[in-house]
């Protein structure tokens, strides 16, 4: 089994897990089964390969032709990482078309050679077909080396998924709680529910795999990092705006408007790392980039 | 007209590409490229000051830290509050981590495999042929990044993409029990960290020829200025020119109105050099080069012979790999010390949203990283502007580029590409940050 490793747009944090992996990882140098993996090697074409594991996302031209050439030689496709999954934190930037944002940054510059840029951010599989997903920003080490060794016995790699919620270990602090609240402005308590304490945590909408790391060990609201749950992307009446201004309402004893309100920044504090899903995106009222785009620049 | 091509460049962080054209007459220019500009300093836009670290942490999985702290101390400063010691202290320890393990990465991954195997085939110049040959190298040096790895895990909550930290305050300070259990890990690695030091040392010594004529341009330099020592946070900043001259200190006020940022005409980095001085060199070699001393026992002592074999000021870019390595070694005497320092006090402050301007600057593991932040009244980002290492670099590198060009040719020459390369790695650029 040969394994590639690609970068498309990615801040490199994931193949830094990959590199964090030691007694794993010198078994997969040692049996010499990386056959593709710029960051490491000298290689610039993309050798025949059982498995690819891709991070990051497709910005431009250059970044489709190297997925596409990868989907052709490579068995099987992984989207590595939140922003080849579901566009991750870059995928913020879908709330503006590619060429204003351009414009804000460089005036009316021109390139020599410069590829065609994306119309809109997408994940991965909105561009090639996609055989496996294994989200996290980063993924967790251990849910790398397990997906690995999985699939590198030809097994299927699927793990039954739950939320976050599910491995949090905290306890309600009762409600009502004061809030909305930041966690610059109050300190979270550790050990209680950060939800129920008038956080915006994500955890009830975002997939298991962490170990509730945020809540449990550092007491600190999910900012869903490991992208949307299940339920999340399939249940078509679920949005993560309205669904966690509902629950905070309910802690904090508030009305929705009030928690809208105080939760100013709508598309940072619920679609961190979700924006560009398609999924999600076709969910929102007035469907798309025009409502969240309001959201945004408001 | 004679024209070089590598595209992509490898073993670097991230996807970028070099042109060399050569036209008869001229001397050769030499054109690093990359494109996909990510937008971050708009994708922040509207984040309230509590959800910008994590924003910004993504545009570098390797810096993350640094990218999170500058932001955090800009915003601090734009409201006027002023972190406690305590915290301070812990962030100098998280960011010592990290440098570190960024460090052990690019050294690792990135550049052993040219020092170790200078005249060995591409194909075999990797981690991977390293480890059949001699696993204890690779070993070594992937355990120092592991070391790295568990400090930051402790202090930031996660090793990538650390969570701990957020404007004026940490989640959790590190118990008593657990430094000492760092202490003694670190302890553990001394024997790791003197081998990998002095085989680096070694290898620059077996490969002098080439370190001392490849990339090597004087340039300004421009870094953080300590006490007498390097230091990767602070309020004063210094530029000198390259043979140490017209020295001048500057507040990162003044610094900020001396920077002039410009396009590219083949690239989505944009260049920013130093009005007087001109495409200054940031990183390593002009930390060492403003300061002069690290400040720790360890790791003064090796610089003094790095100094008395490659001279002072310092410019051939190779010998910034000795000054990685060094710079771990300084890093690991931080860690230590700060790990003593009692977990007495605040960690935390409360921040009040309002509107404000504020700048900061921290020295990344690669060179300077600039944050200036305005928020509105409550205390969403109104405006974000940040410069990275490889912005500042990008010229100098070029130039070094262009010289080696010059010197052997861009035709015939069988190991031109694998000298520009080694000369691109010895500035270990993060196309990442650059195209932030
Ligand atoms: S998923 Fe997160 S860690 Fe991975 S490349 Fe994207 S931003 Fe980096
Ligand atoms: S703290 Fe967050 S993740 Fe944990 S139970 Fe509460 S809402 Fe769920
Ligand atoms: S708790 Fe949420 S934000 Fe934190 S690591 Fe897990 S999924 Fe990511």
């Amino acid at each position: 089994m040969q394994i590639a490793l690609v970068s498309l747009s990615s801040c490199l944090g994931c193949q830094a897990v990959f590199l964090g992996m030691e007694e794993y990882l010198y078994a997969i140098i040692g049996e010499n089964r990386i056959s593709f993996a710029p960051f490491i090697m000298d290689n610039r074409e993309v050798a025949p390969v059982d498995l690819a594991l891709v991070e990051g996302t497709v910005r431009h031209a250059g970044h489709f032709m190297r997925a596409r050439e990868v989907r052709e030689k490579a068995e099987r496709v992984v989207a590595l990482g939140t922003c080849a999954c579901f566009g991750g934190v870059q995928g913020l930037a879908d709330r503006f078309a590619e060429d204003t944002m351009l414009r804000r940054r460089f005036g009316d510059a021109a390139w020599e050679g410069a590829p065609a840029g994306v119309k809109r951010l997408l994940p991965l599989d909105s561009f090639i077909k996609v055989d496996y997903f294994l989200p996290g920003c980063p993924p967790t080490q251990d849910l790398l080396r397990k997906f690995l060794e999985a699939a590198l016995a030809g097994a299927q790699p699927q793990r039954e998924e739950t939320t976050v919620c599910a491995e949090c270990r905290v306890v309600s602090p009762g409600i009502p709680q004061p809030g909305p609240r930041r966690t610059t402005e109050a300190p979270p308590e550790r050990g209680k529910c950060l939800m129920e304490a008038g956080y915006a945590c994500m955890g009830p909408l975002t997939r298991d795999g962490c170990g509730a790391l945020c809540p449990t060990l550092m007491g600190l609201p999910c900012r869903g990092c490991r992208g949307p749950s299940d339920r999340a992307l399939l249940d078509p009446h679920v949005d993560m705006r309205e669904e966690t201004v509902r629950r905070l309402a309910r802690a904090t004893d508030s009305k929705a408007g009030e928690v809208e309100s105080a939760v100013n920044d709508p598309v940072h504090a619920f679609y961190m790392f979700c924006l560009a899903e398609p999924a999600l995106r076709r969910r929102r009222p007035e469907g798309s980039s025009p409502f969240v785009q309001r959201l945004g620049e408001r | 007209m004679a024209e070089l091509v590598i595209d992509p460049i490898t073993r670097i962080g991230g996807i970028a590409a070099l042109r060399i054209v050569a036209e008869e007459a001229t001397p050769p220019e030499a054109c690093l490229s990359a494109f996909g500009y990510r937008g971050f300093e708009q994708i922040a836009l509207g984040a309230h000051l509590d959800n910008l670290l994590p924003v910004v942490s993504r545009i570098c999985g390797l810096d993350s830290l640094f990218h999170q702290l500058c932001a955090a101390m800009a915003v601090e400063k734009a409201l006027g509050v002023e972190a406690p010691s305590r915290l301070r202290l812990l962030r100098e320890l998280a960011l010592h981590a990290q440098l570190f393990e960024r460090h052990a990465v690019s050294l690792s991954v990135h550049s052993l495999p040219d020092l170790l195997f200078p005249s060995s085939d591409p194909s075999l110049r990797n981690l991977v042929s390293i480890y059949s040959v001699d696993e204890e190298v690779v070993r070594r040096l992937l355990g120092l990044k592991s070391l790295g790895s568990m400090v930051l895990q402790e202090v930031g909550g996660n090793s990538v993409h650390p969570v701990n930290f957020r404007t004026g305050g940490a989640a959790r300070d590190v118990p008593g029990e657990k430094r000492d259990a760092l202490r003694s890990k670190l302890e553990e690695a001394r024997p790791l960290l003197v081998e990998t030091s002095r085989l680096i040392k070694l290898l620059l010594r077996r490969n002098e020829e080439m370190a001392s004529r490849i990339g090597n341009v004087p340039a300004p330099s421009l870094a953080l200025r300590g006490p007498g020592q390097v230091t990767m946070t602070g309020e004063r900043a210094a530029v000198v020119g390259p043979q140490g001259d017209g020295e001048q200190d500057l507040s990162p006020h003044d610094l900020l109105g001396r920077l002039r940022e410009s396009n590219s005409a083949y690239s989505h980095v944009r260049n920013v050099s130093v009005e007087g001085y001109g495409e200054t060199r940031v990183g390593p070699l002009s930390r060492i080069n403003i300061n002069g001393h690290y400040g720790t026992s360890l790791a003064d002592g090796e610089l003094e012979e790095v100094k008395s074999q490659w001279g002072f000021p310092i410019h051939a870019c190779l010998v910034g790999h000795v000054l990685r390595i060094l710079e771990m070694v300084h890093a690991w005497e931080k860690m230590h010390e700060l790990l003593k320092e009692p977990d007495e006090g605040e960690i935390s402050l409360e921040v009040k949203p309002a509107a404000g301007k504020g700048a900061a600057v921290l020295e990344a593991p690669e060179g300077m990283l600039i944050y200036e932040v305005e928020l509105t009244g409550e205390g969403l980002v109104k405006d974000l502007n940040l410069v990275t290492p490889l912005q500042f670099n990008q010229r100098v590198l070029e130039t070094s580029l262009a010289k080696i060009a010059e010197e052997v040719g861009i035709e015939g020459e069988p190991k031109i590409m694998d000298m520009l390369q080694m000369a691109i790695r010895a500035y270990a650029p993060c196309i990442p940050c650059g195209l932030h």
